[in-house]
C-alpha cells in the first residue's frame, strides 16, 4: 500500500522556481495496476521520481508501507529503491558491459546476498520472464522486447512492493510492447503493485485505474 | 560485499585495455625508476667497497694536509716535516697500528730500448706487499735488505712490464728511469700481479724500488710524502686516528697541518655521496611517480562522466553512495597496483640491465619495492579520492537522465 498527501516539489534553479508538483494526495492499495498519465510538463516525471525514491519531495508525506519515506536520508531511499521499488525503464537502462545474469543480480549484491544465492535467484527470475537460456547474452546481442524483459526480471529480483514502470513499451514496437504489457498483468495477477507511468492512452487503459496529472496538480473525475 | 566491488571495478577496467595500460604508465615507469635508482645506488656502493676493501683494509693514510699560505709563501704551520724515521715513533704512539711504511712518489719516464712510458715511480718497502694484499708474480719484492743497502733495484706493475717488455723475460736485466734531466738505472727484481685500479692508484702503471735509494738519489732529500699505516682490525681504525693525531699535537704541536684518513672514512665519504645522489635520483623518481598519480586521476575523471548513467542505473537499483565510492577507489587502486606491480617488473629489468652495463653486483633492496609499491597505491588511493567523490555524489535523477 502506498499513499501520498499533500505532496510538493519545487525545484530552485538559480532564480527561477517551479513547482512541478502542487500538493498531489492519492492511494495505491496492494495489487493494484494503476496508470499515473499526463502529457509532458505535467509532473508525471516528477511524480516517478518521488514515488521511486529517487528525489526527495519539497513537502508531503509519502507512505510505503505504512512508512514515511519523505524525510529518508539518501542511504535511507537507497534501501528503500533496493528492497521495495523495482524499476522498468523506457531506456531499459542495462549495464551494457556485463552478462544478462550479472544485470539481474545487481539489486542483488546491493541487497547483501551472497554468490550462490544470487545467482540461483536471478537465473530463477529470468526463467520466469522467459530468457532461462539467454544467461551469458550482454545486453547488446539480445532484441528490445528482450532487453525489457530483463529490466523487469531485474525489477522483480528483490520481490518489491511496488513496480515502477516508465513508459515500459516506449521504444518497442507494438507487438513486443503488447507482449510486456502481457507480462505486467501476470505479474500483476500473481499479485505485485505495478505503477505505469506514460502518456499514451493504450498503455494507461491496462491499467485498474488512473491517475491523471496536469500542471502538477491531480486532475478531479 | 566488498569481493564484489573489487569484481565490479575489475570489470570496468578490463572494459578498456588499451587506455587502462596507458593510465598506468606513469606508475609503472615511476616505480621501475625508483627500484632501478635505488639498485644503482646499492650496486655501485657496493663496487666502491669490494674497491676499497681491495686496496688492503684497516688503512690508514698519514698526508701533509692542504697548506695554509698566502701570497704565494708557504705558511709555517704547514712545515711539519716527515722524515722516514718517523714511522717508527707513530707505530710507538699507537699500539693498533701493526704496519707502517714511509712512501714517496713521483712521475718520470721509464725507458727500455724504444719503449719509453711516462708512469708513477714509488718508493716503500717491504710491508707494502702485506699492506695492499699484493704479491710479485716473478721474483720478488724489496726487502729489509734492500732498503739498508739502498739497492738500485726495482719492482715492475704488471702493465708497465708488459709495455716495456712485452713478453721478454725481464727480470735481472736493467731499465732506465728519466726524471728531471737525469737518468737513473735501476736492475729489475720482481714483477707484480696484476691488480685493478684502485682507490689508491692504479698499481698496475707503476714501479716500486726501496724508499730509501728513492730519497737519497732520486729526491734527494730526506723527506717522504707521507706514511700509510695498517691497524690489527678495521674497528681500532679510528682509535690509531686519534693516537696519531695526538702523536702530531705532541711532536709538531698541531695536528691540523697533517692529515690523517682511514679506510672507513673514505668508505664514509663515498656512501655519503652515493646516499645523497640516490636520494636525489630517487626524488625525481618520485615526482614521476605523482606525475602517473595525475594521469590516473585525469583517466578516473573521464571514467565517471562517461559512466554517469552508469551510476544512476546503480543508484537506481540500491546502491548508497559508499558504494559507488569504493567501486571507484578501487577501480583507481586497482590501476595504480597493477601499474605498481608491472613497474616492480620494469625495475628488475633495469637494474639488471645497468648493472650489466655498469658491471657492478644485481642488487634489489626489498625495502625499496616495499616503499615504491606502497607509495604507488598511496597515490592510487590520493589520486582516485576526488573522482570517486564526485561519482558517489551524482544524484541519482541526474545521473540517470545523462545521455
Amino acid at each position: 500500500m502506498l499513499e501520498v498527501n499533500e505532496l510538493r516539489k519545487v525545484y530552485n534553479s538559480g532564480l527561477i522556481e517551479v513547482e512541478a508538483l502542487k500538493g498531489v494526495s492519492f492511494r495505491i492499495d496492494d495489487g493494484e495496476m494503476v496508470a499515473i498519465m499526463g502529457p509532458s510538463g505535467s509532473g508525471k516525471s516528477t511524480m516517478m521520481h518521488l514515488l521511486g525514491c529517487l528525489d526527495h519531495p519539497t513537502s508531503g508525506s509519502y507512505l510505503l508501507d505504512g512508512k514515511d519515506v519523505s524525510g529518508f536520508d539518501d542511504n535511507g531511499l537507497a534501501e528503500i529503491r533496493n528492497k521495495k521499488i523495482g524499476f522498468v525503464f523506457q531506456q531499459f537502462n542495462l549495464l551494457a558491459k556485463t552478462s544478462i545474469l550479472h544485470n539481474v543480480e545487481v539489486p542483488l549484491i546491493y541487497a547483501g546476498v551472497g554468490r550462490k544465492k544470487r545467482r540461483k535467484i536471478a537465473t530463477d527470475v529470468l526463467t520466469k520472464v522467459g530468457l532461462g537460456h539467454r544467461l551469458d547474452h550482454h545486453p547488446n546481442e539480445i532484441s528490445g522486447g528482450q532487453k525489457q524483459r530483463v529490466a523487469v526480471a531485474r525489477a522483480l529480483v528483490n520481490n518489491p512492493s511496488l513496480i515502477l514502470a516508465d513508459e515500459p513499451t516506449g521504444n518497442l514496437d507494438s507487438k513486443t510492447g503488447d507482449e510486456i504489457m502481457e507480462l505486467f498483468h501476470q505479474l500483476n495477477d500473481q499479485g505485485h503493485t505495478i505503477v505505469l507511468v506514460t502518456h499514451s492512452d493504450e498503455i494507461a487503459d491496462h491499467a485498474d485505474r488512473t491517475i491523471r496529472l496536469l500542471d502538477g496538480e491531480l486532475v478531479k473525475g | 560485499m566488498f569481493f564484489e566491488t573489487i569484481n565490479i571495478a575489475l570489470r570496468g577496467l578490463s572494459a578498456n585495455k588499451l587506455r587502462t595500460f596507458l593510465s598506468m604508465l606513469g606508475i609503472i615507469i615511476g616505480v621501475g625508476a625508483v627500484i632501478t635508482i635505488v639498485s644503482i645506488g646499492t650496486g655501485s656502493q657496493q663496487q666502491i667497497i669490494s674497491q676499497i676493501s681491495n686496496l688492503g683494509s684497516n688503512l690508514i693514510n698519514i698526508n701533509r694536509g692542504f697548506t695554509r699560505g698566502w701570497g704565494g709563501r708557504v705558511s709555517s704551520d704547514a712545515n711539519v716535516s716527515f722524515t722516514l724515521e718517523m714511522r717508527d715513533y707513530i707505530q710507538e704512539s699507537s699500539p693498533a697500528i701493526k704496519n707502517i711504511i714511509a712512501n714517496a712518489q713521483g712521475q718520470g719516464l721509464f725507458i727500455q730500448g724504444e719503449n719509453n712510458i711516462r708512469a708513477n715511480l714509488v718508493g716503500t718497502e717491504g710491508v707494502y706487499q702485506d699492506i695492499n694484499i699484493y704479491q710479485p708474480q716473478e721474483g720478488r719484492f724489496i726487502n729489509s735488505r734492500d732498503i739498508e743497502d739502498r739497492a738500485n733495484v726495482i719492482v715492475l706493475g704488471a702493465e708497465l712490464a708488459q709495455e716495456l717488455f712485452e713478453d721478454d723475460n725481464s727480470i735481472g736485466r736493467t731499465v732506465r728511469f728519466n726524471q728531471s734531466n737525469s737518468t737513473f738505472i735501476f736492475t729489475i727484481i720482481g714483477i707484480m700481479e696484476d691488480r685493478e685500479r684502485g682507490m689508491m692508484g692504479d698499481f698496475n702503471n707503476q714501479a716500486y724500488i726501496p724508499i730509501t735509494t728513492y730519497l737519497d738519489r732520486i729526491a734527494n732529500s730526506n723527506e717522504v710524502d707521507g706514511f700509510i699505516a695498517q691497524t690489527y682490525s678495521s674497528n681500532q681504525a679510528t682509535e690509531a686516528v686519534n693516537q696519531i693525531n695526538y702523536f702530531f699535537e705532541m711532536y709538531a704541536g698541531d695536528s691540523s697541518s697533517v692529515r690523517i684518513t682511514s679506510q672507513d672514512q673514505i668508505l664514509d665519504t663515498m656512501n655519503d655521496i652515493n646516499r645523497s645522489l640516490s636520494l636525489m635520483l630517487g626524488g625525481i623518481a618520485a615526482i614521476s611517480l605523482v606525475v602517473g598519480g595525475i594521469g590516473i586521476m585525469n583517466i578516473m575523471l573521464v571514467s565517471v562522466t562517461e559512466r554517469t548513467r552508469e551510476i544512476g542505473i546503480r543508484k537506481a537499483l540500491g546502491a548508497k553512495k559508499k558504494d559507488i565510492l569504493v567501486q571507484f577507489l578501487i577501480e583507481s587502486l586497482a590501476l595504480s597496483g597493477i601499474g605498481g606491480i608491472l613497474g616492480v617488473g620494469v625495475g628488475y629489468g633495469g637494474a639488471y640491465l645497468i648493472s650489466k652495463i655498469g658491471d657492478w653486483p644485481f642488487i634489489i633492496s626489498p625495502p625499496a619495492v616495499i616503499i615504491a609499491f606502497s607509495f604507488s597505491l598511496v597515490i592510487g588511493m590520493f589520486f582516485g579520492i576526488y573522482p570517486a567523490v564526485k561519482a558517489a555524489k551524482l544524484e541519482p535523477v541526474e545521473a540517470l537522465s545523462y545521455e
